[in-house]
């Protein structure tokens, strides 16, 4: 075989490996801590250049410095990590503009990387990209296995962080148990089966871009919303369960307050809401006026002490930190994923459009 | 960033970062930041520990100060 590339990490080395086989490449990549403790495809030289050539950007294009190493995140880089991760060419578009968006210095990505919190970047996908680049799953078990696309995105952006960023378990990533999202974290919104216009938009994108946003955000937790069309207190409901869920006295969310959080509705839900008369911009805000905390209740728990028994805490500063948007399949579960809330620009979200226009030639595969 | 400046700075360390600190002092470029170990934890273990902590900690701060980098 040809040699294998593995000119990736930050630290220890920088240069070309060499090993007999794939089996042996491999091995050699998991022993230099390259991996994600699966296996990955062996990035070579052919592979990779195949990888870059899909991004239509020079190999040596840097994308900016990646923390918590800082090492240089050149479009070649990121092609080896989307190789490793068992990306398509086709959705390397998303790849680049999920990594621009975490190097946005408001992503806070070095102090994400380090911070003892489960924190991990949720990659959400609008628009045309989403079929144009690779099929990125919205419906049922979006989050699950079994979607190429979602998968490999959001491990080629991981592999990034550590082989690039210098992210390494016990060293520079210290979350005390991280959270499976730290494989792959990556889906979009079901733009075809929502009443509410898509994400992008309510960010202020037009509909017909593809758009990446990155919010750090914990798993998701699951959100029970039992409704009947009968009742006209369903809506109502389903929303104070949603907002409870991410004011939970255990979240960053109702301790330290102020970050972004992400809800997801599957497309019953919005539904619900939407019969009710909701748009995406008043669900936001009916979470953000019932996310929230007596002084009380905190002090009951083991929260950040606020000493204030009779204030009420939000937890969000503004409706605009509460992401919605809709994806799943319908049933009785939506989901609410709370977030770190920290950082010096405390868990911004983080949107960058997505060029799904390449019209570069790809080598033949290796 | 302080040490950067010029300003005297010496990071404390917990025993379970140490390698962390070890990390990011390389990263940003200032490998021999002054750095002095602490017992794990401090942050939550009472009063009482803390001034133990930091009792215990002064010969070693001083000795880092004095220390040319």
């Amino acid at each position: 075989m040809a040699a294998a590339d593995v000119n990736i990490a930050s630290e220890p080395s920088e240069g070309r490996l060499t090993a007999r086989d794939e089996a042996d490449a491999l091995e050699e990549l998991h022993r230099l801590e390259c991996t994600d403790g699966l296996p990955v495809v062996v990035p070579t030289p052919e592979r990779v250049a195949r990888m870059v050539a899909a991004t239509c950007l020079d190999a040596d294009l840097t994308l900016g410095n990646m923390g918590p190493g800082f090492g240089v995140c050149s479009v070649e880089k990121l092609a080896i990590a989307a190789v490793m991760a068992g990306c398509l060419p086709e959705v390397m578009p998303v790849v680049v503009a999920a990594t621009r968006a975490v190097l946005d210095p408001a992503f806070d990505l070095t102090e994400m990387q380090a911070t003892t919190h489960c924190t991990a970047p949720l990659i959400i996908v609008n628009g045309p990209a989403r079929e144009l680049c690779g099929g990125i799953a919205s419906g049922v078990g979006a989050l699950g296995p079994g979607h190429r696309a979602n998968a490999t995105i959001g491990r080629a952006l991981r592999l990034a962080m550590i082989n690039i960023g210098g992210g390494r378990v016990g060293v520079s990533d210290m979350a005390l148990l991280g959270h499976p999202g730290k494989f792959t974290f990556c889906l979009a919104e079901n733009e075809e089966e929502s009443p509410f216009t898509p994400l992008h938009v309510g960010l202020g994108f037009e509909k017909d871009q593809s758009v990446v946003t990155v919010v750090g955000a914990e798993p998701p937790h699951s959100v029970l919303g039992v409704t009947d069309a009968n009742d006209q207190t369903s809506a109502d409901r389903l929303l104070m369960s949603l907002a409870l869920a991410l004011a939970n006295v255990g979240t960053n969310n109702a301790s330290l307050r102020g970050g972004a959080a992400v809800v997801v509705l599957n497309p019953e839900h919005a539904d619900v809401l939407a019969a009710s008369g909701h748009t995406r911009a008043s669900v936001a805000n009916a979470i953000y006026e019932r996310a929230a905390n007596s002084g009380a209740a905190l002090a009951r728990t083991a929260a950040v002490p606020v000493g204030d028994a009779a204030r009420e805490f939000r937890c969000f500063a503004s409706p605009d930190d509460v992401l919605i948007m809709v994806a799943g399949g319908s049933g009785l579960y939506s989901a609410v994923m709370p977030s770190w809330c920290a950082g010096p620009h405390r868990n911004r979200a983080v949107s960058v459009a997505i060029d799904v226009a390449p019209v570069c030639e790809l080598p033949s595969r290796a | 960033m302080l040490a950067r400046r010029g300003v005297p700075a010496i990071a404390l360390v917990t025993e379970k970062f140490w390698s962390q600190g070890d990390f990011v002092a390389r990263s940003v470029g200032l490998p021999d930041v002054p750095r002095v170990r602490l017992p794990h934890p401090v942050a939550g273990s009472g009063d009482d520990n803390m001034t133990r902590v930091a009792t215990g900690i002064v010969v070693d701060l001083l000795a880092a100060w004095q220390r040319p980098t």
